[in-house]
């Protein structure tokens, strides 16, 4: 029912671009878009699709409304319906929020906001903006960006006039809390892994990012940092425990799992001029994880929980270039590679993927997109269910290398 | 050797006219916006989003034409971007929560009555339209 309801909404967010229309009297405009995309992979499942037996199972649509009462003040939602394979499959909220813009130096905006973090962060999730299927996944990990795309809170921003010669210095300031859902894609794969989080997990965070656009037309250098204080969260662990000396103990158990703060550093940049566009982001994302783990039989015996530990310390990066071949076709190129260097050697420690993307435009509302994936490693976008692996087991595995195909077609209005 | 640079003088002199001959587009205000002029930096920012204010801190907003000859030479000559690639950078504010899409009008007379009559508005009509009410600004 939900999938035809969101065909329904395509169809009409195709049929009526003239609702776009500014609804001048009250300074409302109402915005939208749907993708529906297509996957196709030589070997593992990917994204928790069915994608080695080709899926249509991605499809996205998003509507907002936004009122502009006056010249400094701007108030408005968004709403997206999400279907990844077996994530998402719901409407949840985007963005709500209020922008009072003094003026291009300074403007504030609350409620739950796009966290300005990275190159792409603030649209990451708004595909008729870019020419990519797939942004590079060791930055924007697509199961999993609800995580990192917005938060409860607010941010501070502004453009810096530096001088005639010097360019233009923008900034962002953002604090507030990290809601991760129970349905992300990273706690998703926890809850395959035996270890379920019924109210998802949250904490606060903070951050800031500039972005120098330098005196060289079109170059910008950036760089943003996001501290995350603790997260923490109760949960069930359904895998049974083992002690030494004591036995074995068979689940399901409650506990807590805390993520000790840590940063998100992030550098970047990016050139755009005419035809050509060329970029390149570096990120490291570095967390430590405690479960404690309350097992009621050794509670008797003063041991009140065991704790398991692991870290995890991703370090990524990508190099992309795109060009305008005509009005309406542009194509490009990106390499991505991601690495976890606190696990096992071994395909699943990397991921590196050569993209080779193509984007049509019929016209200012409607177009098309097709990308092709030379994927090695597999670090990033793969989940056990899909693939039928058993986590721990040594066989059967995935591959170490898969191709993916992506088809996508798009209208905005 | 002398057809060649023959050949080549004329490409220069013929990309001369071609670049004269595509400002047929005017920039125009409303008359309480105090600049009289504004680069072509500065028009840029205006109309992509990245600024809401002219250096002599007026606001003001971007008015477009929806369509037609004169919104794609504005495009091509200031913006550096054809109507598809423009409007996707502003859906790229607009989804995100970061502004709202600039009004888009039908008719260069729009523009001008719009300009007019509104404080702050800022568009861009052909040359020969009459523009009665609002200031023309210079772009540098």
């Amino acid at each position: 029912m939900k999938r035809l309801l969101v065909g329904a909404m395509a169809l009409a967010l195709g049929a009526v671009p003239v609702m776009a229309q500014s609804l001048e009297d009250l300074n409302i405009q109402i915005h939208g878009y749907a993708t529906q995309g297509f996957l196709y992979t030589t070997q593992n499942n990917i994204l928790t699709t069915s994608s080695s037996d080709g899926s249509p199972a991605w499809t996205e649509a998003v509507v907002n409304i936004t009122s502009q009462p006056n010249p400094k003040l701007r108030v408005g939602v968004q709403a997206r319906y999400f279907m990844l394979g077996n994530l998402g499959n719901e409407i949840t909220l985007d963005w709500a929020n209020a922008d009072y813009k003094v003026n291009d130096k300074f403007g504030v905006r609350f409620g739950k906001v796009k966290t300005p973090s990275f190159l792409f962060n603030e649209v990451e999730d708004i595909d008729p903006s870019y020419m990519w299927s797939l942004l590079p996944q060791g930055v924007y990990p697509l199961t999993s960006r609800n995580s990192n795309l917005a938060h409860y809170g607010g941010v501070a921003y502004g453009t810096l006039k530096l001088g005639s010669n010097l360019g233009k210095l923008e900034y962002r300031g953002w604090g507030g809390e990290r809601a991760i859902s129970s349905s992300d894609g990273y706690l998703v794969n926890q809850r395959e892994e035996g270890i379920t989080f019924p109210n998802g997990l949250n904490g606060t965070m903070y951050g800031g990012a500039l972005r120098w656009r330098t005196p060289l037309a079109g170059l910008m250098i950036g760089a943003s940092d996001v501290k995350d204080n603790v997260l923490n969260s109760a949960i069930t662990y359904a895998n049974p425990i083992a002690v030494p000396g004591m036995g074995t103990f068979a689940g399901p158990f409650s506990g807590t799992n805390t993520v000790q703060p840590f940063n998100i550093p992030n550098y970047f940049a990016r050139y755009e001029k005419n035809k050509v566009m060329v970029a390149g982001e570096w990120a490291r994302l570095p967390y430590s994880v405690a479960l404690d783990i309350v097992v009621p039989p050794l509670v008797a015996y003063g041991v009140p929980y065991v704790q398991t530990k692991f870290r995890v310390d991703q370090k990524s990066w990508y190099g992309m270039a795109s060009y305008k071949v005509t009005d309406k076709f542009t194509a490009g190129v990106y390499q991505s590679q991601s690495f976890n260097v606190q696990a096992a050697l071994g395909p699943g420690r990397y991921s590196k993927d050569w993209a080779i993307s193509g984007r049509y435009d019929f016209n200012s509302f409607l177009y098309a997109k097709v990308e092709q994936h030379l994927i090695d490693g597999t670090e990033i976008g793969y989940d056990f269910t899909s693939n039928n692996v058993t986590p721990g087991a040594a066989s059967p595995a995935m591959y170490p290398n898969t191709k993916l195909t992506i088809l996508k077609i798009g209208v905005s209005f | 050797m002398k057809n060649l640079r023959f050949v080549i003088l004329l490409l220069v002199v013929a990309s001369i006219f071609a670049i004269h001959a595509q400002a047929q587009v005017i920039v125009i205000a409303n008359p309480g916006v105090k600049a009289t002029e504004i680069s072509k930096n500065d028009l840029r920012d205006v109309f992509t989003g990245n600024a809401t204010s002219l250096p002599d801190g007026s606001r003001v907003v971007p008015i477009l034409l929806k369509a037609g000859t004169v919104h794609e030479e504005f495009l091509q000559v200031y913006i550096g971007k054809n109507d598809t690639a423009y409007r996707a950078g502003w859906r790229s504010l607009v989804f995100s929560g970061q502004a709202s899409m600039p009004k888009s009008l039908d008719t260069d007379a729009a523009v001008v009555e719009f300009a007019a009559h509104n404080a702050g508005a800022i568009g861009y009509i052909g040359k020969a339209s009459p523009h009665e009410g609002v200031k023309v600004l210079a772009v540098k």
